[in-house]
């Protein structure tokens, strides 16, 4: 077991989350801790209220961002290992957004990782996906069915090309909703400028600077704090999706509304957000590529978490991988919503 | 296939009806007239039926994508539609088809009626060979059903009539019936000449709206207004064309053969005639509850004592056609004269008889008599315009429904399961409970609608953190959260362990304050039933009017 409750293994899951006792630090801990590990800078896992922070060296600018200036941070390049107590940390690509990292820990000669969220896909806006074989692997399963399968992001950026364009004929706005970090950056990587101007909700806005300076290319995107009227027939706009229903998207009169998500997949949760339409697009693994990563790791032992993993804990146990969900140390059973 | 499954997918991208519309003009504006009817056949909802099972698709998916059988049912229940997870769980090997949808239809999915299992599973494998990913869905919805894609049967009338330079309303009396693509061309229902086999069809029926949507006062005065008793039966049309007789549900099922004494007596009135009215339940002394006409219905040809225990009678309340005559632009006070005077004469206890007019001559008289209906078996008042047409479809102004109040309940949600289409992923169907004299809650109910979206989020989100249990699809759920849950009435049923069941369930509003210990007792319930102890057999599906949807 690396995972138990017991002070001599090398993770235990705690309320508070993944706790390494060797080196006396958390990983994307929630509460307050001394020292925590951040695999990215997404609000789930990169929490406020902790004393020191460790990320990666492209993660440190988009944590900054998040956390502010005053939280205490460091930062390793990705590939180096650094000694904490008695464990070895060392963070290495993971491919879900900018500065993403899966974080293997050493402890007495056997090796663990915490994929954090991860996608071995093509991605030109982030580092790619690094194998790392190791002893035990902690997976993230938000797409644990079959599914979900994605398509290359090529295709999906002709699709959302080939929609604005239409859109614009028409004289309508295109909005596209997707995360102000990550999402948004790569849907704007893959927009055809030809079409006509690119704006961009600020939140999303704030964080193509950090992107620009970490060598990612982007198309030129204007900061829109509030629609003017009549003005973005031709437009195609990039907006958190939380702002989906607020007076800043109901100022693009007459836009047609589309969501950037491996939630697209299916029909019915399109249908039910009343959108135009729905792009698979997911910074996350898909069902072959959770197989895959999981399997090519060669991990003796598979804890499943962030999803449903029931359903493929099962099916890894029939493939012969000893996988098990990581079920949340106390509260009722729960299902992630979708 | 190629342009039917563009249809489909720009159809299921739509959000408005017009768009709908005018995008299936063009589809039949562009589609082979072979290829046309078969798309209105499929899009009123029809199917091929005996075609392959669900639990064969599920199984052919399977093996043809080396997932074991638990994980394509896991995906299924997730995905909450079959067409669909198969479309996402099999890949296509080619980028599309150069295959017609009759093609597809005739080569495919017609011959797999008569084949076995095994041939059913290589057929099924050479269409997912030649079909493209963009027909996947389309033809699994083929073979699975439920095809509507948000186009209800008025607007494919609608487009059709479009189409061919028509009346809606002549092509919806084109497209009733038991039709098939066998029988039936596009020219033959498009055809501007009206034939003899169309007079033996129902003409589109003319639906009432609800009360509450319009104020008492709007109505005017009582004397512009007939009032009828509201019928708890099935709405059909009697049909005498000719030496033919036929009756029509409101699902457009011809089902004289499970009424043979209304086709019997048929031979007593005069020819060339179609009355629209009501089968009911009714013996000697008059009307008996819906649920005696449960147990004749979906029987057909039957038998001497069924039919001796189980009366049942035709109550026809208007007249649209006579010798012959197309009275539907007629005024509602000439075809009641008229049909008054058709059905004249006839002996008391015949199966077809003459619904009567209420002679109240003011709205508070009427408002005291509407208070007895539910102890008169009926279901509240229908008002007609006596100047009103007799339109298609639900049309605001000409018949309203004044129902009775329904009955009311606060219940337990215990068990929850996610719904379909929209509401996939969604917990959505709860299983709602009342306290027995024991102190336990025993489900009297299941009940999808009535919640607003925020709502429905809402409970999804409280029933993901309080699973209890989990039983297939269904997951236990900590007993927490009480809804006012509203039905029509209450049978008794061997089937639920609570020994009743409720008729059209459906949510009211949450009772945030109310705790569980709150809710009512199966004997508040059970006496709400009154006078109505038969049993009653499920198994039919019937809408909120009381019409029956399938057979």
């Amino acid at each position: 077991m690396i995972i138990s409750g017991k002070p001599t293994a090398v993770l235990t899951n705690t309320t508070k989350g993944l706790y390494c006792p060797a080196g006396d630090f958390y990983l994307d801990p929630r509460g307050s801790v001394k020292r925590a590990l951040v695999t990215h800078a997404h609000s789930d896992h990169a929490r406020p209220g902790h004393d020191i922070y460790l990320c990666s060296d492209p993660c440190l600018p988009l944590l900054r961002l998040r956390l502010g200036g005053k939280a205490k941070m460091e930062s390793l390049p990705f590939g180096e290992r650094r000694r904490i107590g008695d464990a070895c940390v060392s963070f290495h690509p993971a491919g879900h957004i900018l500065g993403s990292a899966q974080i293997k820990v050493e402890v007495s000669g056997k090796s663990y990782v915490v994929s954090g969220d991860y996608k071995p896909d093509k991605d030109g806006t982030c580092e790619e996906f690094e194998l790392v074989k190791c002893h035990g692997f902690v997976s993230e399963c938000t797409f644990g069915l079959p599914v979900y399968r994605w398509k290359k992001e090529e295709e999906v950026f002709t699709q959302i090309n080939h929609w604005w364009a239409s859109n614009a004929e028409e004289g309508r706005p295109s909005i596209v909703f997707a995360y102000s970090l990550g999402k948004a950056q790569r849907v704007l990587s893959g927009l055809d400028t030809s079409n006509g101007p690119i704006l961009m909700h600020p939140a999303a806005h704030s964080f193509l600077e950090p992107y620009r300076k970490a060598g990612i290319s982007l198309p030129e995107a204007a900061k829109v704090d509030q629609a003017k009227t009549g003005e973005y027939a031709q437009a195609i706009i990039v907006a958190p999706p939380a702002v989906e229903e607020s007076g800043w998207t109901r100022a693009f009169k007459g836009c047609r509304k589309s969501l950037a998500s491996g939630w697209m997949t299916i029909r019915g949760q399109r249908r039910r957000q009343n959108l135009d339409r729905g792009f698979v697009l997911s910074d996350h693994a898909d069902w072959n590529g959770l197989v895959g990563v999981i399997s090519a790791t060669e991990a003796d032992e598979v804890l499943l978490t962030h999803g449903n993993g029931d359903a493929l804990a099962r099916y890894l146990c029939e493939k012969g991988i000893r996988a098990k969900v990581l079920e949340k140390p106390s509260g009722p059973q729960e299902e992630k919503e979708p | 296939m190629k342009l039917f499954s563009r249809l489909f997918h720009d159809l299921d991208a739509m959000t408005k009806t017009n768009e709908r519309v005018e995008r299936l003009g063009l589809y039949f504006e562009q589609a082979d007239p072979n290829d046309s009817i078969w798309a209105c056949w499929f899009l009123a909802g029809n199917r091929i039926k005996g075609s392959v099972k669900t639990s064969e698709l599920r199984a052919f998916a399977s093996d043809r994508t080396g997932l074991p059988d638990w994980i394509v049912s896991e995906s299924h229940e997730r995905v909450g539609d079959l067409a669909e997870t198969l479309s996402l769980l099999v890949e296509a090997k080619v980028s599309g088809t150069s295959l017609s949808l009759s093609q597809l239809v005739e080569a495919f999915i017609k011959p797999m009626v008569f084949m076995d299992r095994e041939e059913r599973r290589n057929c099924i494998y050479r269409a997912w060979d030649v079909l493209g990913p963009e027909d996947f869905l389309p033809f699994h919805k083929l073979l699975t059903g439920a095809f509507r894609m948000g186009v209800s049967k008025g607007n494919l009338c609608k487009a059709l009539a479009l189409f061919g330079k028509l009346e809606p309303a002549f092509v919806a009396q084109r497209l009733t019936g038991n039709w098939t693509p066998e029988t039936a061309s596009l020219d033959k229902i498009l055809n501007p000449k009206r034939t003899e086999e169309s007079l033996c069809l129902p003409f589109p029926f003319f639906l009432a709206c609800p009360i509450q949507d319009t104020a008492p006062d709007e109505l005017g005065s009582v004397e512009d207004w007939q009032v009828e008793w509201k019928w708890d039966g099935i709405r059909a049309q009697l049909i005498k064309s000719g030496g033919n007789v036929m009756l029509w549900s409101r699902g457009e099922e011809s089902v004289g053969e499970s009424f043979p004494e209304i086709i019997r007596a048929a031979n007593s009135i005069p020819s060339d005639v179609c009355l629209d009215g009501e089968i009911l339940a009714w013996g000697k002394n008059g009307l008996r509850p819906f649920s005696r006409l449960q147990k004749r219905l979906g029987r057909k040809d039957p038998g001497p004592t069924i039919m001796k225990r189980e009366p049942v009678r035709f109550q026809a309340y208007d007249l649209l056609r006579l010798k012959g005559k197309d009275l539907r632009e007629q005024p509602l006070r000439k075809r009641r004269a008229k049909l008054v005077e058709t059905l004249d004469k006839l002996p008391n206890e015949f199966p077809i008889g003459l619904s009567s007019v209420l002679a109240e001559k003011s709205w508070e008289e009427l408002a005291a008599l509407h208070r007895q209906s539910r102890d008169r078996g009926v279901e509240g008042f229908m008002l007609k315009r006596r100047d009103s047409t007799y339109q298609s479809g639900r049309v605001k102004g000409g018949w309203f429904k004044w129902k009775v109040d329904p009955l009311h309940a606060d219940m337990v949600m215990v068990s929850a399961q996610l719904g379909h289409g929209k509401r996939s992923n969604l917990y959505s169907d709860y299983s709602l409970a009342v306290w027995n004299d024991r102190g336990e809650l025993v489900v009297v109910a299941k009940a999808y609608s009535g919640l607003t979206d925020k709502e429905l989020k809402e409970v999804d989100r409280f029933v993901r953190a309080n699973i209890t249990g989990r039983f297939g699809p269904v997951r236990g759920v900590r007993p927490e959260l009480v809804f006012e849950v509203a039905f029509e009435g209450v049978r008794f049923s061997g089937r639920h362990k609570s020994g009743v069941a409720l008729r059209f369930p459906r949510i009211k509003r949450r009772r945030l304050d109310k705790k569980p210990s709150e809710a009512d007792t199966l004997e508040t319930v059970r006496n709400l039933a009154g006078n109505e102890t038969s049993r009653a057999e499920d198994g039919t599906r019937i809408d909120e009017d009381g019409n029956l949807l399938l057979f």
